[in-house]
Formats: structure tokens, C-alpha cells, sequence
């Protein structure tokens, strides 16, 4: 895996393909959790393209009384309560934008699922996507951190340490005397990856805002 | 909610300059500290420095104030900012 470097006017990262295939299907995931319909399946099952049948009821959702808190912690840090004090602001605020944030984000992850599921090795982000990309990759670590049970920075730097352990056992064939979660430090990897992504993209976007000065 | 009810409320505060608004950003441990930056200078049109002022502001003190203004224009704001994946909450200044 390469992070991202500028490249004419876009952002370019490389990864492999089994990179790819583990990125998209994270991306995917995230947007069902959002609602989307599965990413990849609509073409073939339905006989329509995406934009077809992206959720016709979107500007419907405005009108409905109101809008369920969402009941899964992920998705409540990814469309959280605008007022936590203030119930009646929290619900007129959820009834105004939840149709429109959920597809702004479903929007964005398609983007990206669609890019790396394409038959070359490289990402390439236009520059005016950049930060809208990173907008995508904030909200698949969000998945990711709420899955892991990292509340605070303190858990962050805790999650680092167990990985650090797991992949020095890993190395010397010692990962039968250390109580290692797999499903956890597998997690706890990708979530590192999409961290050091994001973070080379960030740096992209700085990098072309200082250039326009 | 019935309309009557709404109508008059959302008038209400419409004509009442004094209430004023604020949208908070607050810390968390997934966002990268130059990813706020660069969201806080790309939505609120803050100059560099002054954003990243802002984004250590969220991350020593756990919050910052972004903006101020009427509810309407801070239900923008906080839905910008959970757009970018900041946490971001809403309520009348000084409360």
C-alpha cells in the first residue's frame, strides 16, 4: 500500500489487490448500515443503474413526523443527536437533515467503492473530491473505533499498543502464548490503514490549499 | 408537533434577535487532529492558524465553540460538520 501523493491534479494512492477488495467491502458495509442499497448487487439483480433507484423517498423523509434515534452506537456517532440536552431540538433536527446526511455519505462511500472496484492498483481522488473522500474514510473509522470500543484517545493509544504486541508475536511464532483476539487485531489493523490513508489525503488537500495562496 | 404550534414557534424565534445560537465541536478519538484543521478551514473559511487554534481547543479541552448565530443557520452548521464526521451539538449561547 502507497498513501496518497499529488499527481497533476489529483490524488493518487496504490493498493493491492487484496487491499482493495478488504477497503471496498468495509465501504460497502458502512453504507448498508446507512441504508444503501448493496453496493455491486443493483446492476445485476434489478436490471437498473444506481442512480435509478437511489432512494426515491429521500426528499419524502423531510415530511414524516419524525425520525428514529438510531438504536446501533456506530451509526448514532455518525448521525448523533444535535442537542443530547434538548430532546425536541435533537428530533427537528434528525426529521430536517437525516434523509439528506445519509445520502451525502452513502454518495461519497459509493464513490469510493465504485474507484477500487475498478482493475488497476492505483486510487485516484480529483482534488475537488479530496476532502470529500476523507469526509468517507472519517466515517468508516467511526465504524470501525465504535466496533473496537475506543471512546476515548486513551483506548486509541491502547488499541495501537495491543496491535504492536500482536504483530511482534505474530513475527516470532508466538502468538499462542499471548491472548489474542484475531477478529479484534484484524480490525484493529484495517482501522490503522484507513488512518494512515486518511491522514496522507488530508495532507494532499493542505498541500494543493497552500499551492492556491 | 401540530402546525399551528410550529408556525408560531419557528416565527417566534425568527423575530427575536436576542437568541442566539451556538454550534460546539467536540473531541473524539477517531478524528485526525489535521483533518479538523482542514475542515474547520475549508467550512468556516477560518485562516490556517486560527483553525488549528480551534481544533486544539477541541482536543486539550474537549470543545470549542464554531459558530454562533440563529438556530436555523446553527442546524446548518451541525449538519456541515456531521457531514465531515466531527461531533458536533447545537444549543442557546450561554446555556
Amino acid at each position: 500500500m502507497r498513501g496518497f501523493e499529488a499527481r497533476g491534479g489529483e490524488a493518487v494512492a496504490t493498493l493491492d489487490d487484496e487491499e482493495r477488495l478488504v477497503i471496498g467491502r468495509i465501504v460497502a458495509d458502512v453504507a448498508g448500515l446507512l441504508g444503501a442499497e448493496p453496493f455491486g448487487l443493483e446492476i445485476e439483480e434489478h436490471g437498473t443503474t444506481a442512480s435509478d433507484i437511489d432512494d426515491p423517498f429521500e426528499y419524502l423523509r423531510g415530511l414524516e413526523e419524525s425520525i428514529k434515534e438510531p438504536s446501533d452506537p456506530a451509526i448514532l456517532r455518525l448521525l448523533p443527536n444535535a442537542a443530547p440536552t434538548d430532546r425536541e431540538v435533537s428530533d427537528e433536527f434528525r426529521r430536517l437533515t437525516d434523509g439528506e446526511l445519509r445520502a451525502t455519505k452513502i454518495r461519497r462511500l459509493r464513490r469510493i467503492w465504485e474507484e477500487l472496484s475498478g482493475t488497476t492498483d492505483e486510487w485516484v481522488v480529483p482534488a475537488d473530491e479530496a476532502l470529500a473522500t476523507a469526509a468517507a474514510l472519517t466515517d468508516v473509522r467511526l465504524v470501525l473505533a465504535s466496533r473496537l470500543g475506543l471512546a476515548t484517545d486513551e483506548d486509541a493509544e491502547r488499541l495501537h499498543s495491543e496491535i504492536d504486541l500482536a504483530t511482534h508475536a505474530l513475527e516470532t511464532d508466538d502468538e499462542h502464548t499471548l491472548p489474542i483476539d484475531p477478529e479484534r487485531v484484524w480490525l484493529g489493523m484495517l482501522y490503522q490503514a484507513l488512518t494512515w490513508l486518511q491522514e496522507t489525503l488530508v495532507e494532499y488537500v493542505a498541500g494543493t490549499e497552500e499551492t492556491d495562496v | 408537533m401540530g402546525i399551528d404550534e410550529q408556525l408560531e414557534r419557528e416565527g417566534g424565534v425568527a423575530t427575536r434577535l436576542d437568541d442566539v445560537w451556538v454550534t460546539i465541536v467536540w473531541n473524539d478519538p477517531v478524528n485526525l487532529m489535521s483533518y479538523v484543521t482542514q475542515v474547520f478551514q475549508t467550512y468556516f473559511h477560518l485562516p490556517r492558524e486560527v483553525a488549528a487554534q480551534r481544533m486544539r481547543e477541541v482536543h486539550e479541552n474537549g470543545r470549542s465553540v464554531l459558530s454562533s448565530g440563529p438556530r436555523e443557520k446553527m442546524e446548518v452548521d451541525v449538519q456541515a460538520m456531521h457531514s465531515y464526521g466531527l461531533w458536533a451539538t447545537m444549543q442557546r449561547s450561554g446555556e
